[in-house]
């Protein structure tokens, strides 16, 4: 046999097996896409009725009142003071946790500890967040309130956005940390002008991560904000959330209560849709990368 | 014009311990190379030249970076052993030697830049303009400002090319947009780069080619207007013409700058330097002027090394 004829025959088999693990990748990729496509589609085709005008500018009606079944204002300003709140304690924590593995980790005997519990504490189911949110901002205080519920929110921030920020900030080169050093930056300064803002699209995308997480989180919220039928931004009181009011409508007996439901579901996701985006675009165009 | 050894060169793999200890100064530089060849028995054994060895020619420079009986290992494994060295001011002192021999270890010494890796340790010192590098009370920060580096891989930070440039001035507080534009487009001229980018200044310093980012990354050096220049195999990812163009500017900051480039490329020292040492195993085995170093080696290692013939 002929040295091409030997080098074709192989040729055909890799031809072959290349051409079987690009279809499988195909076919895997084309069910995933379909599957979140499917649950997308069947969530507009279910909610979209339901999402008018009133769902923005009215707050829950109960049944039998006049102008039944209202709207779901209360919980969508809820959520967004909610997971604002939970942001603005959660995420320079959870960043600085990162930053501490990332940077300083490596001469620390704390670091070890730290990743751990990090570890542990971001796969703590949600709802024994919310009984330790209870035992220590509710029972206290004396009734559930909004600062309970942001805080406990961003107990879950914490560990994921530390994490995140740990695995991202590893990510950048060595080199330009070095290149800093030696035009005499201190180390402090690599980090805030030449580390962090490299990471800068990818930190973000992790924040957005655990944003979207507890934006969706209900079971902390059950024991801790409770959730309200008022209009109310009041942290002191019971506090309205979207979640919670999705999960009461849901398990609800009305009708028209389990359709504000869906649209309340379509509502959230579209939101953390297009606050990820914007965001994305914004990190894009402020620093070329993302 | 080079001179050859008739005989082959038996590499040296032997253990450093089991080697001879050094010669006595000056015996073998003074020494004419074909009798040295002679009273040397093959195989030719390392180190033949005594650390403390400085060509006169070196020795009667003015020096602005001395080395004393500098050692440094990374863990267990000794790196440098005893190098010393004296590097003259406004001139261009080439390191060369095989991979690992320790070329780059000691440059990245001059400013502490090994203090970054865990477990180095350190012996001896050195001393810039008589000052020590190593004291425990010398301000690093201070010192990596006046000994500045340009790396073997270019690495621009991720922003655009005048950030990148004026990021010393930056980090050390400066606020006037004036002086910032006069000090990027004096370093940018100074790298021989200002022509090419001068009209996107505030582009991505990442949208240049390799050998713009280079120069860019000695125009980020410069602007911080260090004395001693460390450049650690600078053209080494380059293709050659913009090698060449790195060469040309290296050529031109003599003068006004020291600068110290550890290189692979013999015929870039031989180029662009007016000192050589030639390092193997970690010591110095021979150091002078540029062209005694390529065109009249007083030891057969460093002639076989830069007539390409091991290493």
């Amino acid at each position: 046999m002929s040295l091409t004829a030997i080098s074709k025959r192989k040729n055909t088999k890799a031809r072959i097996i290349s051409g079987f693990m690009y279809s499988l990748c195909v076919i895997f990729t084309g069910f995933i896409l379909s599957l979140l496509l499917w649950v997308v589609g069947y969530l507009i085709k279910i909610g979209w009725q339901s999402v008018t005008v009133a769902f923005f500018t009215q707050v829950q009606i109960p049944y039998g009142a006049e102008g039944y079944p209202g709207g779901m204002l209360n919980g969508l300003l809820g959520t967004l003071v909610l997971v604002g709140m939970a942001a603005v304690v959660g995420i320079p924590i959870g960043m600085l946790a990162g930053i501490f593995l990332s940077e300083y980790g490596a001469n620390s005997k704390l670091s070890s500890p730290v990743r751990f519990v990090a570890d542990v504490l971001a796969g703590v189911p949600s709802i024994v967040v919310g009984i330790l949110g209870y035992e220590l901002l509710v029972v206290p205080i004396g009734n559930y309130n909004g600062w309970a519920g942001a805080l406990t929110l961003a107990f879950i921030m914490v560990p994921i956005v530390a994490r995140t920020t740990e695995e991202m900030l590893r990510l950048v080169p060595h080199s330009y940390r070095e290149a800093s050093i030696a035009l005499g930056a201190t180390k402090a300064r690599t980090i805030l002008r030449v580390v962090v803002p490299s990471a800068a699209g990818s930190l973000i995308t992790g924040v957005m991560l655990a944003l979207a997480r507890v934006a969706g989180e209900t079971a902390p919220l059950l024991f801790t904000a409770l959730g309200s039928r008022l209009l109310t931004v009041n942290p002191n009181q019971p506090f309205p959330s979207l979640t919670k009011q999705i999960y009461d409508y849901a398990t609800g007996p009305y009708e028209a209560q389990k359709r504000m439901a869906w649209a309340g579901i379509l509502v959230l996701i579209s939101l953390i849709f297009v606050f990820n985006l914007s965001v994305r675009l914004i990190a894009r165009s402020k620093h070329g990368t993302a | 014009m080079m001179q050859r050894a008739q005989t082959t060169l038996t590499h040296p793999s032997d253990p450093p311990a089991a080697r001879p200890g050094p010669k006595p100064a000056g015996a073998s530089v003074n020494s004419n190379p074909a009798e040295n060849r002679a009273a040397a028995s093959l195989p030719v054994v390392l180190p033949g030249v005594a650390p403390t060895d400085v060509h006169p020619e070196v020795d009667a420079e003015t020096h602005i970076l001395t080395v004393d009986n500098f050692k440094l290992a990374y863990g267990k494994r000794q790196t440098l052993h005893g190098i010393n060295m004296k590097i003259a001011g406004g001139k261009v002192t080439a390191l060369i030697g095989p991979s690992g021999c320790g070329k780059s270890t000691l440059l990245r010494s001059m400013n502490r830049l090994n203090d970054l890796v865990d477990g180095v340790k350190i012996e001896g010192d050195m001393r810039f303009k008589g000052q020590s590098i190593y004291d425990r009370n010398v301000d690093v920060i201070d010192l990596r400002k006046k000994l500045g580096m340009v790396f073997q891989k270019s690495n621009p930070f991720p922003m655009s090319i005048f950030e990148n440039v004026v990021y010393a001035l930056r980090i050390a507080g400066e606020r006037s947009n004036a002086r910032l534009d006069e000090v990027c487009a004096k370093s940018l001229k100074s790298a021989a780069l200002w022509e090419e980018v001068k009209d996107r200044l505030h582009s991505s310093a990442f949208g240049l080619s390799g050998g713009q980012q280079q120069r860019l990354c000695i125009a980020r050096a410069i602007a911080a207007e260090p004395e001693v220049l460390l450049m650690d195999e600078p053209c080494s990812a380059l293709d050659p013409i913009a090698t060449q163009k790195v060469e040309e500017l290296i050529y031109e900051l003599r003068g006004k700058y020291t600068v110290v480039i550890v290189t692979h490329n013999m015929h870039q020292a031989a180029r662009c330097s007016d000192y050589t040492a030639f390092m193997y195993m970690g010591r110095i085995i021979e150091y002078g002027p540029t062209e005694a170093i390529f065109v009249r080696p007083h030891l057969k290692e460093t002639e076989a090394y830069v007539t390409g013939r091991f290493g």
